[in-house]
């Protein structure tokens, strides 16, 4: 049995308009093992952008408790829970979010920067990552000199960096083209059979959800389905 | 993040952000500049100041019927108008006047060196046909020449032996009349031929003569009745002591109190100090001009940083999304604000210094009290430069808390 990574109990986001209260989501309760390779997937509007901003420790819950390691993310203080987050889980946008006025090598140094590693650590690990993705010789690009792909895959490199168990994507090819959205694909996949990282995908796309051993399937909010697909397997 | 990386990221932010950064930094600039160069004025003006205090002497006392309370009472060389009745208060009924027997008084006193009697007026001159109205001053001829702190260019100062002989001061010799007046040339005061045998290097155009001449030439005058007795003291650093001695003595002489002097003592130590209260008042005023530029420039900070933590918003998401603290943002935040004072403050100090330098010309030459010149200090640049880095610092301390304070959820969603 694989253990627990990260566990929802009872979770309610509710968002206030005015005077009225729109509960995002109603109740969630799912276990995530460590190791597993999630889908989230759900219409627009189904609640699966909450779920991501809560599974990535980016917001807190209206009610209920996540679980992050078997720590209650609730209890920690803003500083403890970037620190935290940064260490655990490394994060990929579907609109890439790097900071266009640094190059590939300084985006992907940033998250090792905010924990502090020491220089020489923090380079040697960036370039490391960074040749594993395929852009050894791209590492001094601005992301405006890069294609969508090639963004991506920086993208990727920074999630990496700090050595995360769980790597949380957003829409992850939401902004490529079908060839480059199936290597970055690849990419994860592989991280999740040779590196046994926890990748949890959230998208709106049926397809993409064949990638994963678990899906997630969301609606209104609540959880419709949680399916296990077998011919998905770890070599 | 450790401290010095925070600093990197601040100073990419500034080299990001060229032009507005630029444009902020010019606000601090202009701030810094003027206070640099009007401090450098007041600081020269101090420095004159000073330099002409030891000129002066500081070892002169000037003895004045009359008292003022409450007011400086002011004695020019050769400024003096009508005479002892002049310069008597308003308030008295009987003539107050110094005598005889107050300059016995004096010479009781043995911290004193020496005293100079000195009677003053207005008198009409004519040289070589040509008229004009000047002050004269009748000095004690013995002592007058170790007491005068206005050195002698041509000729002679005036001697014990001398009569009908007169010194005169540089601006007269040179320029009052059409044709100069050399030495031993011969002028008229009021009626009486007098020969020039000194002329004093100066710009003014009084005239010094023997008091026993003086008082012929000068109407309404009587003999041994002085318009001020002009005291050198032994040790210029008892000046203060010296002052209640002479105070205390010719109040005895005169039989007054305290309440009622009817004497004033004062030292150009004393004018000066006046004067120097003046000026400082007047830099101050500048300097609090100065200082609202200084204010401006700082809002102009405040704004920068609010407008980039705006543009930002989405860039402090995602380093809260990796892993980025609250202290982390606010200390990138205040490093750039504080980066933009201090670029602000250095170039502020190289522009103000600049800026000192061609003051005395730029207001034609006239600056008052600047002889000595501009002077920028150390002093000067280092509140400079403080002032600005802690305004920048100031002015980033909302901006930098409110970027720091973000939710990273609500921040990643920003466009």
């Amino acid at each position: 049995m694989m253990e627990t990574i990260m566990e929802l109990q009872d979770v309610w986001k509710i968002y206030r308009m005015g005077e009225v209260e729109v509960p995002a989501l109603k109740g969630i309760s799912v276990e995530i093992k460590k190791g597993d390779f999630v889908a989230i997937i759900g219409a627009s509007g189904s609640g699966k952008s909450t779920m991501m901003n809560l599974i990535g420790c980016l917001d807190i819950p209206s009610r209920g408790r996540i679980y992050l390691k078997s720590q209650d993310i609730s209890t920690l203080s803003e500083s403890d829970l970037a620190s935290f987050r940064g260490k655990t889980i490394g994060f990929i946008f579907q609109q890439y979010n790097l900071i266009q006025s640094m190059s590939a090598f300084e985006n992907v140094m940033l998250p090792l920067e905010f924990l502090e590693y020491n220089d020489k650590d923090a380079a040697n690990r960036a370039r490391e990552i960074l040749t594993l993705v395929g852009l050894s010789d791209k590492m001094h690009y601005r992301p405006t000199q890069l294609s969508g792909g090639q963004q991506q895959r920086v993208s990727i490199a920074r999630s990496l960096a700090s050595n995360p168990e769980i790597i949380l994507a957003d829409e992850p090819t939401g902004a490529l083209d079908s060839v480059t959205g199936r290597e970055v694909l690849d990419m994860l996949h592989r991280l999740w059979e040779e590196q046994g990282k926890t990748i949890i995908m959230v998208t709106h796309d049926l397809n993409l959800a064949k990638y994963a051993h678990t899906t997630i399937e969301l609606k209104d909010g609540q959880i419709m389905r949680i399916s296990e697909n077998n011919e998905v397997n770890k070599k | 993040m450790k401290l010095n990386k925070c600093f990197k990221h601040a100073f990419n932010m500034v080299l990001h952000s060229k032009l507005r950064s630029w444009l902020t930094i010019t606000g601090i600039v202009i701030g810094v500049a003027a206070v640099i160069a009007i401090v450098s004025i007041g600081d020269g003006m101090q420095q004159t100041l000073n330099a002409q205090l030891n000129a002066l002497g500081g070892d002169i006392v000037t003895i004045s019927p009359g008292f003022e309370r409450g007011g400086g009472m002011f004695f020019m060389r050769g400024g003096g108008g009508g005479g002892g009745g002049s310069s008597a208060p308003q308030a008295t009924t009987k003539a107050i006047v110094l005598g005889r027997s107050d300059l016995q008084a004096l010479k009781g006193l043995p911290d004193i060196a020496l005293i100079d009697t000195n009677i003053r007026g207005s008198v009409n001159i004519s040289y070589l046909g040509k008229t004009g109205k000047v002050s004269v001053t009748g000095v004690d001829q013995k002592v007058w020449s170790q007491i005068t702190t206005i050195a002698i260019k041509d000729g002679r100062m005036l001697d014990s032996a001398d009569q009908n002989v007169i010194v005169i001061e540089g601006g007269l010799a040179s320029s009052y009349f059409s044709q100069p007046i050399g030495i031993n040339k011969m002028v008229t005061i009021n009626g009486g031929s007098f020969r020039v045998v000194g002329i004093l290097d100066d710009s003014g155009t009084a005239v010094y003569m023997p008091i026993q001449m003086a008082y012929q030439v000068i109407p309404d005058k009587t003999v041994d009745i002085y318009d001020t007795l002009v005291v050198k003291i032994k040790d210029q650093n008892q000046l203060d002591e010296v002052i209640t001695k002479i105070q205390n003595k010719l109040m005895t002489a005169r039989h007054v109190t305290q309440n009622k002097m009817d004497f004033s003592v004062t030292s150009r130590k004393e004018m000066q100090q006046a004067r120097a209260a003046t000026m400082s008042s007047m830099s101050n005023f500048l300097l609090a001009i100065a200082a609202v530029s200084l204010i401006v420039g700082s809002i102009g900070i405040a704004n920068t940083m609010f407008t980039s933590v705006l543009e930002k918003t989405k860039e402090i998401g995602i380093m809260k999304a990796i892993g980025a603290r609250n202290p982390d943002i606010l200390l990138i935040f205040l490093f750039n604000a504080g980066f933009i004072g201090l670029v602000g403050g250095i170039i502020g100090i190289i522009l103000g210094t600049m800026l000192s330098g061609f003051m005395p010309a730029l207001m034609g030459g006239g600056l008052p009290m600047t002889r000595g010149g501009t002077i920028v200090t150390l002093n000067s640049i280092i509140m400079a430069l403080s002032v600005s880095v802690i305004v920048g610092i100031l002015a980033g301390l909302i901006p930098a808390y409110q970027a720091s304070k973000l939710k990273p959820v609500d921040a990643l969603r920003y466009e």
